[in-house]
């Protein structure tokens, strides 16, 4: 019998997914096109913020969406009657996805003709921050009847993101909701993260989201 | 719930180090788990004989090191366990904090022949 031995391997469980996004984000570089990951709850309005972004942008650039959900393909045809061109990958129980998933949602969608593409992650606050996706941003969406505590209840992802977007500012006189409170709660995490107070719904706001957007395309 | 698939990337991480290293059988895998990474390590422990199951890696055993979540107090710079203090640091009461550990989720290595 052989005699047993400690081997280290100090690896962290990640690597292989940070080497996957880094992938990914030389070829979106290679092809010129701008990833950007969107996170968020189920219902602060991913898909009617991404339709109303779409609408804006889509006489400047072409766009893609890749959708990512449980079942259905309810989101993807939403935008693409707003003018993007979009797939919908089935996701079934999964919480996140990681950069072995989001690359095969690029590849089927085919980004050479796009410049700006959009993955909608699984509506989860937790579990999608953790894993880079090659993205070459990521945001989240807030919507304002979530509530102004959720910087204090999920602070990881609000930590993490480039910016965020307040959904829904259209209904905020029925909610309890503080923008300065939150926007405090969200710069304690994170001190440069760019906030956008948006409807989705109306419009409001979104100019300011959207010049983001071009303003970082641009820099890259 | 997405331990079942942390299991299986660590599976495969360690198989390849097998490989590589010309490993005839792995006894043991440690893995170290901070108290804030994103995999609990109560649901590793309960999916990783699905994951082995019907494997190489079948009679090969798990352990988990768990690694504190500590922070360093940007005031004083003491160093306490940012859970059990709720995020406050004990000393001066300050809730500023660097993380210095707690995320972690590493395989630390393999007890094998």
């Amino acid at each position: 019998m052989n005699e047993l031995k400690i081997f280290s391997i100090q690896k962290n469980i990640h690597e292989d997914n940070v080497k996957v996004a880094n992938e990914t984000r030389e070829e979106l570089n290679r092809q010129n096109a701008y990833l950007i990951n969107v996170m968020s709850s189920p219902g602060s309005g991913k898909t009617s913020t991404l339709v109303s972004t779409i609408k804006a942008l889509k006489g400047e650039m072409n766009i893609g969406v890749i959708e990512a959900d449980v079942d259905s393909d309810v989101d993807a045809r939403t935008v693409m009657n707003a003018g993007a061109k979009a797939v919908q990958m089935h996701t079934g129980g999964l919480c996140h996805l990681d950069a072995t998933m989001a690359r095969r949602g690029i590849d089927e969608l085919g980004v050479e003709d796009l410049d700006l593409v959009f993955l909608e992650n699984i509506g989860n606050l937790i579990c999608p921050v953790g894993y880079d996706t090659g993205a070459m941003k990521n945001i989240a969406i807030l919507s304002v009847p979530e509530g102004d505590d959720k910087p204090l209840k999920y602070p990881m992802i609000f930590a993490k993101v480039d910016a965020l977007i307040i959904n829904k500012i259209d209904v905020m006189e029925h909610f309890d909701f503080n923008m300065e409170v939150l926007e405090e709660r969200v710069r304690k995490l994170n001190k440069d993260i760019k906030i956008f107070p948006i409807s989705a719904k109306t419009g409001e706001g979104l100019s300011h989201w959207t010049d983001w957007v071009k303003t970082e395309m641009k820099r890259r | 719930m997405h331990e079942l698939g942390i299991v299986y990337e660590v599976i495969k991480i360690v198989d390849a180090f097998a490989v590589e290293n010309n490993l005839i059988k792995v006894d043991k895998i440690i893995l170290e788990i901070g108290e804030l990474s994103q995999a609990i390590p109560r649901f590793i422990e309960s999916c990783y004989p699905a994951a082995i199951s019907e494997t190489a890696y079948e009679d090969t055993k798990l352990e988990i090191i768990t690694i504190p979540a500590t922070g360093e107090c940007r005031s004083c710079h003491e160093v306490f366990n940012i859970i059990e203090h709720r995020k406050i640091c004990p000393k001066c009461q300050a809730e500023d904090f660097s993380l210095i550990s707690g995320q972690e989720f590493n395989i630390k290595e393999v007890v094998a022949y």
